[in-house]
């Protein structure tokens, strides 16, 4: 399922070695945490030495019982200080892994970005990263144990070699035990975190479309899919629990069949005085120690292969960035002073012609996309690309600005080639209106700006020459509505003017609309089309349409035919040689 | 204090179609209790045996029972385990689609105010805290309640003073845990809001990286990121807090109950009151209820965010629908009629300050007959037809569909008879029949072909690979625009309804492909009533009546021919003059 090799450990220790000193303290105060309960054991000890009259010479009661009470405070300041620093570190680490994720996926071309939904995806940002938080945390009480058990073997070798080595077999047959299990572990991990993400996938796309689904009526019949979901869940997370759970079992079983031949053994020993009761307490007491650590080893196998299944599916996220990125140590500025970022970078090259050259592009198994596709846009011009449905268009343009990566051919900018059209095709460059634009959970003002701080009347004017000013005046919070998830509460023509106000207040070289006569009716397409000559002019403007406004005012038309550029010129030269445009022309009039 | 009369009513809403697994949970999680009693003292026994120099049989069978009860222990866990999981994820995956359900029935006011992203967090997410509420929450601290009152009860045996003192901090303790775990129940719930924020802005974020990446806007859309993270963290942080106090409690416990048999045992051993022998009783008790005082603490840590899940579903229960479905009349057959009497309709949220949308409309729309809506954007074209499908009620006035007050019909029968498709075509990630159906598996392939072949969509179907099984991607991947707008047709096909709204179903498509499409308009519209909205004047040849809405008003509304035959209507002046007028 998983096609590249997962380094875990290596991840594991990226992830280690980013939170250094937060790890550190971890360990500390968690193998005190578990090793300071051995303190009120000395303390009754001394308590019964004390009253049976063994020991005169200690400590008295009043003593002991405030020792006592030492203990407790001491133990929670500690554990205090350990949540605390637990807190710190897990949240960290899993916000280090979210925002890597998130900052790849912005650096793949948009338009192809992920093969997995935007439901299926967040189970990956939520699930698999709380999963490997939980795995991360498990490693300080590892570390802790071990180092515990350590000393214990230390001492228990000092008793008796023999009896030490029949405590660690137990714990040997466990790692095998586990090491066994590997692959089961994984596939029903799999199986379990494949079927979560079928879950929140649906009820993205279910709530993402709640229009859709009342008109339908099919409410009852979404549940029902989305119960048959949590049914097959269900069977794959249990299948998943009920394993680790065995596998728990058998652990423990090894060691409680250990532990009773060590009984006997010992008691053979110490019937036959080689072993003194002294010795036997000890060894019994910290035999519950080694014990654990061993369970510990073989459920930290079993957690790695869980462990190793999330960072798969979070580096699958990933396209092919290299499995370290999602570790790459970043500051997260999650504490301090924290600066806006600024997002108006340099211009350094102002466009005098963009150049499209064999243009190749096809989508994964399919033979839709554009085929050797060239033209030249001057600078100040208007260019309009047409085309019937499917011909290659919104492609086209995906393809000029690194929206999709193509498999031929060049973009060039001022005679140069664009090696990142994706990096390169921003802001002031160019900025671009996708034919169904996306608002984002914000106020109106903040999705136009975005970060930037221009004033609020270069913010208007964009709105004006958008043709929305009298849209914004109608609501109630002007500029400062909020705009709802995605824009819903905006309808869809004011959804795209709104996008394309977002584009002028960025003030770019080059505008690239596609299609805004979706949303928008004739009229206002003319009048948007009018203001942008009075009140932008000089700009370069690449607008796929094939509306009569836009096609009468194009300098240049490159009509779009299977993919391929099937002419380009004026309108009345194509009128005259071209049959496809005279096609799309007249059926515009109906 | 925790509204326990609440989870009481959970409890027995979602586990009593499960009472048999619930019951047989709670023997086995018994029974591991007691085991988890007896177990130690097996082993204290076999020290005391080979202390006192036992011989090796007795020794040897207490070992033996030791293992025995060890691997039966074990085999218990994992039985109990496999149940506890059947019955958490049974009863939390009713809840899920209880609550998926109820959301949905919410009207779309509520929506227009909830990201998808937010929502898969509070259906998914915070019902998921409830897993251990539901299977293992009430058994384990009843199991370990009575652990600890018998205990108590035997140290009542041994001495009053310490039967008072053991059971006056026992109740202080347990008051104290149940308080600070409602301490902590709205920190808890703090995270998971916070939690749900981030879901919806990722949610966002991953459907909108094309508009973010062209537009520049990456370094502050991480800046959000950050930003919702500075704010996360502190409650994070603050909900361990409630961990640690509850922790910090027990601990504090079991140094009570050691330093009161110091202090207490020392004083009555000397006073001769009790032996040597009863002190380490005594002792050996308080070591006992360290453990069921640890199992409750989980416990409660566990209720401490499962409390907070409970109060986020509860909200969402609680909220409610502007459109009661009180109807129970049902739409005669064959064509409807439409009507609106004195309809005015305003949307009241934060996009719009309640100004009318539609202003007194007055229409009569014959059954059979097609009306063609025209006016400009935001005219109030689109809200017509979200009224006339009962997304929203009509602030004023009544809207009458078959001669039946809308509100009165039965909600399957509406939803079953009025058809609308929009220029939005929502798909899923699922096969082409999925897509079509909804999820229905009622509707057999022979209609579904029979449809689509209709529409002309039969020889694309046909080539795809696994033709009605093949997976689409969502949003609108992988299919044209016209592909994807003849697939919504044709799921208002296979539902066969009596009106049919076609909200700029066209406009997306480029004018050659249109063409194509029309034979299957012309195939939808026949013999049903049929509402056609255009800003494209083509569109509306086939009405027989047209309307013009303006500011929400009507301007103009009579049969076509008339309109068209009169030079001073305004129909009549945009035919002449092509659309450019329409502003006029």
């Amino acid at each position: 399922m998983i096609a590249k090799d997962i380094p875990t450990a290596q991840l594991g220790l990226g992830l280690i070695k980013y939170q250094r000193g937060r790890y550190l303290l971890n360990v500390l105060t968690w193998a005190s945490i578990w090793v300071m309960p051995m303190i009120p054991a000395l303390i009754t000890k001394a308590f019964f030495d004390r009253i049976t009259g063994e020991a005169t010479a200690g400590f008295n009661v009043p003593t002991l019982v405030m020792f006592v009470v030492v203990y407790a405070v001491g133990r929670i300041a500690v554990m205090f200080l350990g949540m605390w620093n637990d807190a710190h570190l897990m949240f960290r680490i899993g916000t280090l892994m979210r925002r890597n994720m998130l900052e790849r996926i912005f650096e793949l071309p948009g338009a192809q970005s992920m093969k997995e939904s935007p439901g299926e995806a967040i189970s990956r940002f939520r699930d698999d990263v709380d999963e490997n938080v939980e795995s991360f945390s498990w490693t300080v009480d590892m570390i802790g144990l071990f180092v515990f058990s350590g000393l214990a073997v230390w001492i228990l070798v000092g008793i008796d070699g023999t009896l030490t080595a029949l405590v660690f077999g137990p714990s040997v047959a466990v790692v095998y035990l586990a090491a066994i299990a590997r692959h089961r572990i994984r596939r029903y991990r799999e199986a379990s975190r494949h079927a979560t993400g079928r879950i929140t996938e649906a009820l993205g796309e279910t709530f993402g479309s709640v229009q859709a689904i009342k008109v339908a009526g099919a409410e009852p019949s979404m549940i029902a899919h989305f119960r048959m979901l949590n049914d097959r869940r269900r069977v794959a997370a249990i299948k998943d629990k009920v394993l680790t759970a065995m596998l728990e079992s058998l652990f423990w079983n090894t060691i409680n069949v250990g532990t009773g031949i060590i009984l006997i053994v010992a008691a053979g020993a110490m019937r036959t005085g080689e072993f003194t009761v002294g010795e036997f307490a000890v060894f019994v007491y910290f035999l519950g120690f080694v014990t654990d650590a061993g369970f510990f080893l073989g459920l930290f196998i079993a957690r790695y292969q869980q462990a190793s299944v999330s960072f798969g599916r979070m580096v699958e996220l990933m396209g092919d960035a290299p499995p370290m990125r999602l570790v790459k140590p970043i500051s997260l500025h999650l504490t301090g002073d924290l600066e806006a970022p600024d997002v108006v970078p340099p211009h350094l090259a102002p466009l005098e012609v963009l150049e499209v050259r064999d243009l190749t592009f096809h989508y994964p198994d399919t033979d839709d996309g554009i085929e050797d596709v060239s033209f030249a846009v001057p600078a100040g011009s208007f260019t309009v690309i047409t085309g019937r449905v499917g011909a290659g268009k919104t492609t086209l343009l995906r393809a000029i600005l690194g929206l999709v990566e193509p498999q031929r051919g060049d973009v060039l900018w001022n005679d140069e080639v664009v090696e990142q059209p994706a990096e390169f095709f921003i802001p002031p460059r160019s900025a671009y209106t996708p034919q169904v634009p996306r608002l984002f959970s914000m106020t109106l003002m903040e999705n136009l700006l975005m970060g930037r701080r221009d004033p609020e009347t270069e913010v208007k004017d964009a709105v004006a020459s958008a043709v929305m000013e009298p849209d914004v005046e109608n609501m109630p919070e002007g500029l400062a509505t909020l705009v709802g998830p995605m824009g819903v509460r905006l309808s869809g023509g004011q959804i795209q003017r709104s996008a394309t106000a977002r584009m002028f207040v960025r003030r770019p070289d080059l505008l690239v609309f596609d299609d805004v006569s979706s949303a928008l009716d004739v009229e206002t397409e003319r009048v948007l089309w009018e203001r942008l000559f009075r009140e932008r002019s000089g700009v370069t403007s690449l607008v796929v349409s094939h509306r009569h406004p836009a096609l009468q005012r194009a300098n240049q038309i490159v009509v779009m035919h299977q993919g391929r550029v099937a002419a380009i010129g004026r309108l009345n030269d194509l009128l005259a040689t071209s049959p496809e445009f005279r096609a799309l022309w007249e059926g515009e009039e109906g | 204090m925790i509204p326990v009369r609440a989870y009481w009513r959970l409890l027995r809403k979602y586990l009593r179609p499960l009472r048999a697994r619930v019951v047989l949970l709670a023997v086995l999680l018994f029974t591991g209790i007691a085991f988890q009693v007896v177990n130690p003292q097996l082993i204290r026994a076999f020290i005391d045996g080979a202390q006192e120099g036992a011989d090796m049989s007795t020794l040897l069978s207490y070992a033996a029972v030791f293992v025995l009860l060890a691997v039966g222990h074990q085999a218990l866990s994992v039985t109990s385990t496999y149940f506890a999981e059947q019955v958490g994820w049974t009863a939390t995956n009713e809840m899920r689609a209880a609550l998926a359900e109820h959301l949905l029935d919410l009207d779309m006011s509520f929506h227009k105010t909830k990201t998808p992203g937010e929502l898969i967090e509070r259906i998914d997410g915070d019902v998921t805290t409830l897993s251990n509420f539901f299977s293992a929450f009430v058994i384990h601290v009843v199991g370990n309640s009575v652990l600890l009152a018998s205990v108590i009860f035997l140290m009542w045996r041994e001495h009053p003073l310490i039967g008072i003192g053991m059971t006056a901090f026992a109740l202080v303790a347990g008051l104290l845990m149940i308080g600070l775990q409602a301490v902590a129940i709205p920190w808890w719930r703090a995270v998971r809001g916070k939690r749900a924020e981030f879901f919806g802005f990722l949610g966002e974020q991953l459907g909108g990286t094309e508009d973010i990446r062209a537009n520049g806007a990456v370094p502050y859309m991480m800046h959000r990121f950050t930003l919702i993270h500075r704010e996360w963290l502190p409650m994070e942080v603050r909900g361990r807090w409630g961990f640690s106090m509850l922790w910090a409690t027990s601990i504090a416990v079991y140094v009570f109950g050691l330093a009161l048999v110091f202090g207490l045992g020392s004083r009555l051993l000397t006073a001769g009151t009790i032996t040597i022998g009863s002190v380490y009783l005594v002792f050996h008790y308080t070591e006992l209820i360290r453990h069921p005082i640890d199992q409750i603490r989980t416990q409660m840590e566990d209720l401490q965010k499962a409390g907070a899940g409970i109060a986020r579903v509860e909200e969402l229960f609680a909220a409610r629908t502007s459109l009661p479905e009180m109807g129970t009349r049902h739409l005669p057959d064959g064509p409807l009629a439409i009507e609106f009497d004195g309809v005015s309709f305003a949307y009241r949220d934060e996009a719009s300050d309640g100004e009318s949308v539609l202003e007194d409309v007055e229409l009569d729309l014959a059954p059979g007959r097609v009306l063609g809506l025209l006016g400009r954007t935001g005219s109030g074209k689109s809200t017509m037809a979200r009224l006339i499908t009962r997304l929203y009620d009509p602030s004023d006035g009544v809207i009458r569909i078959g001669g039946i007050d809308l509100r009165d019909v039965e909600r399957a029968d509406r939803r079953a008879r009025i058809g609308m498709v929009t220029q939005e075509v929502q798909l899923f990630r699922a096969t082409v029949r999925e897509n079509l159906t909804f999820f229905d598996e009622r509707v057999d392939d022979e209609r579904i072909w029979q449809v689509l072949l209709d529409l002309g969509l039969g020889d694309w179907v046909f080539g795809l690979s696994e033709g009605l099984d093949t997976m689409l991607e969502s949003g609108s991947g992988g299919l044209s625009a016209g592909q994807a707008q003849l697939l919504a047709f044709a799921r208002i096909f296979l539902r066969d309804p009596g009106v049919v709204i076609l909200d700029e179903a066209s406009s997306r498509l480029d004018p050659a492909t249109e063409v194509l499409i029309e034979r299957a308009v012309d195939r939808l519209l026949e013999n049903r009533t049929g509402i056609v909205i255009a800003h494209r004047l083509a569109t509306v040849d086939r009405a027989d009546d047209i309307l013009i809405l303006e500011r929400g008003r009507i301007v103009e509304l009579g049969p076509r021919r008339e309109l068209a035959a009169d030079p001073e209507t305004r129909f009549a002046t945009l035919l002449r003059t092509g659309m450019e007028e329409l502003l006029a």
